[in-house]
């Protein structure tokens, strides 16, 4: 079973191969998008067996790098694939626990979840208030059941056939909400498990902010009707 | 009025682009009939405001200068919204255009 990370970097060469070289052990091969970085990701990347660096020559978001590393790692003949951030928020050792129930034909898609019983490290109370009104947002506004406990979890593992098959889009930050309401609403099986999410000053001050909670939904929203 | 004679003159060259672009092609004859019932209807309200006034007491609104004001805000919104969908279109197109050069390598491999 060949397991696959898809890493999408925008303006990472500061962490990148530290990310990799975490990633490496665990996967058969990397996949590294590099989306448009003006700071020479893509050079920044460990020339390396099974590591396969894609670069976009204009900034076109995270979700659209993700998609674009996951078709390339079909390509490349992956069975699972994994997506991790390039920033060192999600912590790789999880990685397996992801793969798990699709190496165990138990699911298709597999998402991590901060609120799992693995305490998140640093996670600012705002933080947390913020995602229960996405989870809410996310039943009310988009339809994805309850049962969801993460809205934004980025660290997900898809099987080859979910990958053909889930359809995203959004090329932006929205991607999260729409491969969770893809997922969900298709006859795909799907489950949480627990990962661990590491906030630290650098990945808060670089990452999404409070304030793209209302940009995340007037993306789906427009979404929508230029589907 | 002075005012009604400057707008109800650049309504007509208005008139006239629509129809010559039409002969040009360049829009075809159903939406230079559209654009035309646009240019028309505000020329009969500028002409004759009192008309504006009855459209509007139809629909509940006072004045006919407040219901002309209310239905361009509308017309604004939705147009705006256009635009971003529009725009969203694009940016999905030039993403698929960016992918597709990321994945040409790969897939010569």
């Amino acid at each position: 079973m060949k397991v696959l990370a898809v890493i999408p970097a925008f303006n990472e060469a500061s962490r990148i191969a530290t990310t990799i070289s975490a990633v490496r052990p665990l996967v058969d091969g990397i996949v590294v998008v590099d989306d448009g970085s003006g700071d020479r990701t893509a050079d920044a990347v460990p020339a390396q067996q099974g590591v396969t660096v894609l670069r976009h020559e204009l900034n076109r978001g995270q979700g659209a790098a993700l998609r674009t590393g996951t078709e390339a790692a079909l390509i490349l003949g992956a069975d699972v694939i994994v997506h991790v951030d390039a920033d060192g928020q999600h912590d790789p050792s999880f990685i397996p626990s992801l793969v798990k129930p699709i190496a165990d034909d138990a699911a298709d898609v597999v998402f991590g979840s901060r609120f799992l019983g693995e305490v998140p490290e640093g996670i600012p109370l705002f933080r947390r208030v913020l995602l229960h009104a996405a989870r809410t947002f996310n039943v009310m506004a988009m339809g994805i059941p309850r049962r969801v406990t993460d809205p934004q979890s980025g660290m997900r593992a898809l099987s080859a056939k979910a990958a053909r098959e889930i359809d995203f889009v959004q090329d932006r930050m929205a991607h999260c909400s729409e491969i969770l309401r893809r997922v969900t609403r298709s006859s795909l099986r799907w489950v949480e498990v627990p990962v661990r999410i590491r906030y630290t000053a650098e990945s808060l001050a670089k990452g999404q902010k409070s304030t793209d909670a209302l940009k995340i939904a007037w993306q789906l929203f427009i979404g929508v009707f230029a589907d | 009025m002075l005012i009604q004679f400057v707008l109800i003159a650049v309504l007509l060259i208005a008139l006239f682009v629509t129809w010559k672009r039409a002969g040009q092609r360049v829009v075809t004859v159903r939406e230079a009939l559209g654009w035309s019932l646009l240019w028309v209807g505000a020329a009969v309200g500028i002409a004759m405001p009192w008309t504006t006034t009855l459209v509007a007491n139809f629909f509940g609104v006072g004045r006919g200068s407040d219901f002309v004001l209310y239905g361009s805000v509308m017309l604004l919104f939705v147009l705006v919204f256009k635009l971003f969908v529009a725009f969203e279109k694009q940016e999905r197109k030039l993403t698929e255009l960016v992918r597709r050069d990321a994945l040409k390598d790969l897939k010569k491999s």
